[in-house]
């Protein structure tokens, strides 16, 4: 029995990130909040990747990578290069601190949003022949840097890391 | 033999050594095909775009069959806000208003239609394209900081192509951005990258409505002197040779400055974001 809920709480991560992923408007957009959107799903691939480095593998990374790509008409693969980023960028920078604190772990979101953010706009002007708007990127980042401590804080109280 | 092999390969260290070899493949595995998409989004091959059709289609629909009950859900929420709503008799008498002056209109506007195709046969002038419209419906809608997309459930196998508008109740919603098999990704004119000529008849001022994102629509490249009011209604103009001209869009919102040459226009759209079940498209009539 005890397995059997330990299963699904394993398994709760990985159907919260799909859900997150697949209907990005009506989670995000309309619940929280109305204005720029949080990158939730770049926060709980770190988290996930920051705490515990085999919950999301890279397999499960690269397949809903493509399904987000698909879904939003973002160019083939683009998502999926920066999932495996973010989480590779999380796991090494967690082995490189001896002690892990909760400013520690910030800094290390910080460096790890602001990289896979850099290559997924690289990505995009190389793929995708339209303007691309730099101001709403810079928006993006800042409010997913204020909103990650309430995210981790909620992520803590269920996962217990 | 066999069993040798079983008993091997379940011996924590070696199970433990395969895993770890299995991941250093695995990175580098995904990683070119993730680039190999990539690269493959330049490519003009028929078998490539074909194959990305049947991906995404695949992925349209899994998506749709997984979203399902969740709508379902938040449905049953609104319907039973709804049930409970006791000004619905007032709201039933309004509406009944609004319709009535509503066929007024519509029979006025046919007088003007049957006036116009009358003058425009004295005239000489030919008709443009006639459109016919397909109904789609909406089966995912995603917005991101720089896309808003919607979903739809007819592609190829209905005439579909790149450009087509769509609209919901003759209210412009957007244009058609990249067609699969059997569903198609639609740009909302809200999104960053829509741009749509558009004319303001009661002023005689042509323009350009570009997405701004989650903070609607913008009119850009207004003749200089232009002075538009809260109000005026825009249509689509039809300039681009694809989008059917007259769909209405929206009204004009004005900021509060007096300096004409700094004021800028922003636009209240026709229809509501997230309400959207669906929608037709408009097809040439051959």
């Amino acid at each position: 029995m005890s397995s059997t809920l330990e299963k699904i709480k394993f398994y709760s991560a990985h159907i919260i990130f799909v859900l997150i992923c697949i209907n990005d408007s009506i989670f995000i957009n309309t619940w929280i909040a109305p204005g720029p959107i949080i990158n939730i799903k770049y926060i709980l691939v770190f988290y996930f990747s920051f705490f515990d480095k085999g919950r999301f593998s890279i397999t499960f990374l690269f397949l809903i990578g493509l399904i987000f790509d698909s879904l939003q008409g973002m160019p083939f693969g683009m998502t999926s290069i920066c999932f495996i980023l973010l989480s590779i960028l999380a796991a090494y920078l967690k082995q490189r601190r001896t002690q892990i604190n909760f400013q520690n772990e910030f800094i290390a979101f910080a460096i790890s949003l602001f990289v896979t953010q850099i290559v997924s706009i690289i990505i995009l002007n190389y793929f995708l022949p339209i303007p691309f708007e730099y101001l709403l990127l810079a928006i993006n980042i800042i409010v997913s840097l204020v909103f990650y401590p309430v995210i981790r804080t909620l992520l803590k109280v269920f996962y217990h890391y | 033999m066999s069993q040798n092999r079983l008993a091997r390969s379940s011996t924590p260290g070696v199970s433990a050594l395969q895993k770890t070899i299995s991941k250093k493949f695995l990175l580098p595995f995904y990683i070119i095909v993730s680039f190999l998409f990539l690269f493959s989004e330049k490519s003009d091959f028929k078998a490539i775009r074909f194959l990305k059709a049947l991906i995404n289609d695949g992925i349209t629909y899994s998506v749709y069959a997984v979203n399902t009950p969740i709508k379902l859900i938040s449905d049953l929420g609104r319907s039973a806000r709804q049930y409970f709503n006791f000004n619905i008799v007032l709201e039933n008498k309004k509406l009944k208003d609004q319709i009535e002056q509503l066929y007024a209109e519509k029979r006025e506007l046919q007088f003007f239609k049957n006036e116009n195709d009358n003058l425009k046969r004295v005239l000489g002038i030919k008709n443009k394209d006639d459109y016919v419209s397909i109904y789609a419906k909406i089966i995912h809608e995603d917005t991101n900081e720089f896309a808003k997309n919607l979903i739809l459930s007819i592609g190829s196998n209905e005439g579909i192509q790149l450009g087509q508008a769509i609209v919901l109740n003759n209210v412009y919603l957007g244009k058609i951005s990249e067609v699969n098999l059997f569903s198609s990704k639609a740009m909302v004119v809200t999104d960053l990258n829509s741009r749509v000529p558009v004319v303001i008849p009661s002023r005689g001022v042509n323009a350009i409505l570009k997405g701004n994102g989650l903070a609607g629509s913008q009119l850009l490249f207004l003749p200089q002197n232009a002075v538009l009011e809260n109000n005026d209604q825009i249509y689509t103009s039809g300039s681009d040779g694809v989008i059917k001209e007259g769909l209405y869009i929206g009204k004009i919102v004005a900021d509060n400055k007096k300096d004409i040459k700094k004021k800028k226009y922003s636009v209240d759209l026709g229809f509501k974001e997230h309400q959207l079940n669906y929608v037709s498209v408009l097809k040439v009539k051959k």
